[in-house]
């Protein structure tokens, strides 16, 4: 019964994003998040950090694995509250459009 | 498909933001990779840190923002005293004047070509004596002088005529020409400033004609000096020119035509008549190159005496009274020169010259 519910679980998750790509929304949900993260400066703030990490590794020592090991917390950190608000919200109205189907 | 769709709707609600969080989350990750790929690329291909500057620099060229100063700390507008030194003439000028001085001071206009070309001739034929060959070259030459591009095809044509006579660069014709010209110059005793004005006071009665025919010659109030302009500027009006001329010359003398005196090119029998007889000559030097300098410009002085009227009606522009002072300087300046046509009108004046 559990392992039945998690498949359905998987395969509802797996339903959902196909019609993210689908439709096109993902696209542009990716492209609304990049915009409104260089507006509000998280991509300055990020590449400051960047300078430092990669300073203090040295410039030929640096790898893509140590970047995302280094960068990928502090920028899911500085993504300030209101574009994760405005995201979510969009990601809700998609589901609730897609769900009511 | 159709069945897991139906059951979204069944789905509550925290189980539904379970999944907006996911791909909220799922999509910052993908921002953060796209970052970390765009670094790593930039750190590798070693664009990454050339947008810092290190702060001592980014001190030494900080916007100043104080009244009176430009963003770079300048006072704005000190260049209104700047002053350029003009490169021809050494004057020092406004740097605001200093385009069109320069514009009338080299001569690129269509007028003040014709001004400064015979300004420069004058000066040179008159004051310099071992050079004069040399610069007599480069002002002909024109090639520099925008305005003047007609007269310098004129005068190619023109050449037509000379080129099967002489070479004009043929060193012995120079060196006889500055050994005649040395001498003329001593004997000269005629200053021309370039940049003032003529003081009249130093003037012979030949080269006061010589001068009014050629320039505007209008003395100035304050410098006592004559104006050295051609004979229509603008400075001054005909009325005044015509009361000089009176003053120097005598109630006779009228003001010259403007247009007779400039060039016009043709070509009359006695021009080629002399040409011919400097064939001779220059043959005969050919024959005998030892000869002494005495015999050499006793040879050139019987030769300009032999064509002094032609000469002298040819060039009475502004060397008539060279060929009656020293026959040489005739012969240099004309083969240099392009031959004037003969001026029919202001008889007076000519009159009194032949």
């Amino acid at each position: 019964m559990v392992v039945s519910k998690m498949n359905k679980d998987a395969q509802m998750r797996a339903a959902i994003n196909q019609k993210l790509i689908e439709t096109g929304e993902r696209e542009r949900l990716k492209e609304l998040l990049r915009a409104k993260l260089i507006e509000c400066g998280w991509k300055d703030q990020l590449k400051a950090h960047c300078k430092e990490v990669i300073k203090e590794k040295g410039l030929e020592h640096v790898t893509v694995d140590d970047l995302v090991a280094e960068i990928t917390p502090k920028g899911r950190a500085l993504v300030p509250d209101s574009v994760k608000k405005e995201l979510l919200q969009r990601i809700r109205t998609f589901l609730a459009q897609h769900a009511s189907l | 498909m159709k069945m897991e769709e139906m059951s979204l709707s069944g789905l509550d609600n925290s189980k539904l933001e379970a999944i907006a969080q996911e791909i909220y989350a799922d999509l910052v990750e993908d921002s953060c990779l796209g970052f970390c790929f765009e670094v790593h690329r930039a750190v590798k291909c070693g664009y990454f840190f050339l947008d810092d500057t290190d702060p001592d620099s980014m001190k030494d060229f900080e916007i100043v923002d104080q009244p009176g100063l430009d963003i770079f700390g300048q006072v704005f507008n000190q260049w209104k005293s700047k002053e350029c030194v003009c490169p021809n003439c050494n004057r020092s000028i406004a740097a605001s004047r200093f385009a069109p001085h320069l514009e009338k001071c080299l001569g690129m206009g269509r007028n003040s070509s014709r001004i400064a070309n015979r300004r420069i001739a004058n000066s040179n034929n008159m004051n310099k004596s071992e050079s004069d060959q040399e610069d007599n070259d480069d002002i002909n030459d024109n090639d520099w002088s925008y305005g003047s591009e007609k007269k310098a095809k004129k005068r190619k044509s023109d050449k037509l005529w000379y080129l099967p006579f002489q070479n004009p660069n043929s060193p012995r014709r120079s060196k006889s020409l500055k050994h005649k010209n040395g001498e003329l110059s001593n004997s000269d005793p005629f200053k021309y400033n370039n940049s003032t004005g003529i003081s009249y006071e130093t003037l012979g009665p030949e080269e006061l004609r010589s001068l009014l025919t050629t320039q505007c010659g209008v003395i100035s109030e304050h410098t006592k000096k004559m104006c050295t302009r051609s004979l229509r500027c603008p400075q001054h009006t005909d009325e005044q020119r015509r009361a000089v001329r009176i003053y120097f010359l005598g109630p006779s003398a009228a003001l010259p035509e403007v247009e007779s005196s400039l060039d016009n090119d043709s070509f009359d029998m006695t021009d080629s008549q002399a040409l011919i007889s400097r064939l001779q000559w220059d043959g005969s030097s050919d024959l005998s190159p030892s000869d002494s300098g005495s015999s050499k410009t006793s040879e050139n002085q019987g030769w300009g005496l032999g064509t002094n009227s032609s000469e002298s009606r040819k060039t009475k522009k502004k060397k008539s009274h060279l060929s009656l002072v020293g026959t040489a300087s005739s012969l240099g300046s004309n083969k240099k020169k392009k031959p004037k046509p003969p001026a029919p009108p202001t008889p007076s004046i000519y009159d009194d010259i032949n």
